[in-house]
């Protein structure tokens, strides 16, 4: 579904170069609920910008479902953004002068949808957030947990095979943020490819597997297994799931090999 | 998604009143001003005889003396348009000037009134398409056998005779009766070509008498006359026989080779009149001139009017300049949605779309605001410094490319905005919203 094979992402200035990622791998198969994880400014973000093609990198190749996005025009980018990704951001990203219904309608709106098209899958969206009441709200007249499921129903309207969610209980109160990532596990148990980088070590362990990023590299990665029990690889310095012996041996510090996941 | 975008144009506008209408008052007070001068440059630059314009030719001739005036004058001399008109070419031609009549009807309880009449051939009308109303112009024998005739227009008729069919009728001119053969339409050609010697801009006559009159009734002239020698004029039969030009003179050809033909007459009538002892000067000649050629000729659109109108569209840059200002602003204090969009799906080209119609949109506004302005300031030119009424009425194509301007315009100032926009990177904006 998604692989990363070296991939480096420089940021230049006149004086300074900044590594953000350096010989990055992942691997990540249809249908995983993958939780990123790492310290602030271990280059998280930038990875999910550049797996979800907001932004380029500087070395490597990046197949995403077959796909080389290494030289994609910005039109092709967008299209694939538009079709197979959808976003969860922390801070909802909500257009404020849209109400609800427009707001999830206007990735449809890019892809050219008829206009009953788009008020059939808006109206289906939202009632799997369970908002489609308040279609014709504000974003302001709502609450953040709200906000937030409004957000997955724009992700989710377009049906994309892949969600990449950035913190997205990161700006919510405890009870809200398990109503989120419920609806986040929905999601994945419906088949969708959830990345989401989180802080949050409780939410991280209910993913399928946890991979942890440091100075821009994956430096640990931790199967679970139905949220009980884990597998941890190289590197890894979870003091509470230490318990356990990590199966996976990986070839490199800092690759995941799916298929010897699997076996 | 046109309309998808001009929705989100419109919320963005109210959204942001203040500011949009900073940018629509910009740009509308630069193609208001822009508009104003190129309405006048407009309407002093058309071409009124349409179609016929390679048809209707002003003659001139250079009949002066050797130390003279060193350029064709734009009237004849009465004597050189006489032997014209007298002559037996195969060509319409017609002669003209104006004069001042005092006007009276058979009502006694009527008080007279001074009009300005013009003096011409039964050509005339036919040659100026000039249409009539009732009845017609008087007959082609009335232009060597004078008959006190009249054709006048449908204004005087309605203030003389209440809109009736006034043929047959008889109207006093200087207390001589003429017999009313034809009520024409209102006809004044906007610059009035014929006779561009009292103003281009002016309303044409509303009465006409035949030209065979002149020397009968000794009508005076109220145009221009101009003379380059030194003649004595006592009375009317030496104005007549001088050398003052003061007639109008036009031909009306069919084809190029009617007009060659027509050409070649006229400079054997130089000739001819060299061997008699006029045209003294060795440049005598004759010069024909179209409609578009008569109004340059006179130079309708003075110097002066181009440069305004090029001094009016610099002003536009001013206020294209000022917008470009405020759209960048205004846009890039977007960015966070932007780069909303852009995660969702919206390409660079949607996103500078989006942008381009809301621009687009904003010029839009600001032409209908423009023509406002431009409609008030010729108001205020007409009212308060006296410019010709037909100068300052704005005319209907300016509705149209006002606003084509303004949105073109507005549209150039928009680029680069739109683009600065769509070329953020929506990454930097995602995090910090």
């Amino acid at each position: 579904m998604l692989s990363m094979k070296n991939i480096s992402k420089v940021f230049k200035t006149d004086l300074v170069e900044t590594h953000a990622l350096r010989d990055f791998n992942l691997e990540v198969a249809e249908g995983e609920f993958v939780a990123v994880t790492g310290p602030s400014g271990s280059g998280k973000t930038t990875f999910l910008n550049i797996a979800g093609l907001l932004e380029g990198f500087t070395l490597g190749d990046y197949f995403l479902d077959g796909v080389n996005i290494s030289n994609l025009s910005d039109n092709k980018s967008a299209a694939i953004r538009n079709e197979k990704i959808g976003f969860i951001f922390q801070g909802f990203n909500l257009i404020p002068d849209l109400n609800l219904a427009e707001n999830v309608e206007v990735p449809l709106r890019y892809r050219g949808f008829s206009a009953k098209e788009r008020k059939r899958r808006v109206q289906h969206a939202l009632e799997q957030v369970g908002l489609a009441a308040r279609m014709k709200h504000l974003p302001s007249q709502l609450s953040g947990g709200q906000q937030q499921r409004v957000a997955i129903a724009r992700a989710l309207a377009g049906e994309p095979r892949f969600l990449l969610a950035d913190e997205p209980t990161g700006n919510l109160d405890s009870m809200m943020a398990r109503q989120v990532m419920e609806l986040l596990e929905d999601i994945n148990k419906a088949g969708t490819t959830i990345i989401m980088v989180t802080h949050d070590a409780e939410l991280a362990r209910r993913a399928q597997r946890n991979i942890q990023i440091v100075d821009g590299q994956v430096c640990d990665f931790t199967m679970y297994q139905g949220g009980e029990g884990y597998q941890s690889g190289e590197g890894h310095q979870g003091g509470e799931r230490t318990n356990e012996k990590p199966h996976l041996v990986t070839e490199s510090r800092a690759s995941v090999n799916q298929d010897k996941v699997a076996s | 998604m046109f309309f998808y975008y001009l929705d989100l144009a419109w919320r963005s506008i109210k959204k942001t009143p203040f500011l949009s209408l900073l940018m629509v008052l910009a740009i509308s007070i630069g193609i208001g001003i822009t508009i104003t001068t190129l309405n006048v440059y407009q309407l002093m630059s058309v071409n009124p005889a349409g179609e016929r314009s390679d048809k209707l030719l002003a003659v001139q001739l250079w009949s002066q003396g050797k130390d003279a005036w060193k350029e064709f004058n734009v009237q004849l001399t009465y004597q050189d348009a006489f032997n014209l008109r007298k002559s037996d070419v195969p060509v319409r031609q017609t002669a003209m000037f104006v004069t001042g009549l005092a006007l009276q009807t058979e009502d006694p309880d009527f008080a007279p009134m001074l009009e300005t009449v013009r003096v011409t051939d039964s050509d005339f009308f036919d040659m100026f398409s000039v249409p009539f109303i009732y009845g017609k112009a008087w007959d082609k024998s009335v232009d060597t056998e004078a008959v006190y005739q009249v054709v006048i227009n449908e204004s005087l008729n309605k203030q003389l005779f209440a809109s009736e069919n006034s043929i047959g009728r008889t109207l006093f001119l200087d207390s001589k009766p003429y017999q009313i053969v034809g009520v024409t339409q209102s006809w004044s050609p906007s610059p009035l070509y014929p006779d561009l010697t009292t103003g281009a801009f002016k309303d044409a006559a509303q009465a006409f008498v035949p030209f065979s009159l002149a020397p009968i009734e000794e009508f005076q002239s109220w145009g221009n006359n101009q003379s380059w020698k030194r003649e004595s004029i006592n009375n009317y039969s030496q104005r007549l026989n001088s050398e003052m030009h003061w007639i109008q003179y036009w031909a009306e050809v069919q084809d190029d080779k009617q007009r060659d033909e027509y050409a070649q007459w006229l400079q054997r009538y130089v000739d001819q009149q060299q061997l008699l002892g006029r045209f003294e000067s060795p440049e005598a000649a004759a010069q024909l001139s179209n409609v578009e050629q008569w109004l340059e000729v006179n130079e309708v659109v003075p110097e002066d009017n181009k440069i305004l109108v090029g001094l009016s569209a610099l002003f536009l840059i001013v206020c294209l300049v000022n917008m470009l200002g405020l759209l960048l602003a205004k846009f890039l204090k977007r960015a966070p949605e932007v780069g909303v969009r852009r995660a969702i799906g919206a390409s660079r080209g949607q996103i500078f779309s989006q942008h381009m119609v809301e621009v687009g949109l904003i010029g839009f506004c600001g032409g209908i605001l423009g023509l406002a302005w431009a409609w008030a300031s010729l108001f205020l030119l007409s009212s308060r410094f006296d410019l010709e009424k037909s100068l300052t009425h704005l005319d209907i194509s300016m509705w149209f490319i006002a606003p084509v301007i303004a949105i073109f315009a507005a549209l150039v100032a928009g680029t680069y905005p739109a683009l600065r926009i769509c070329s953020t990177n929506p990454s930097v904006h995602l995090k910090s919203q």
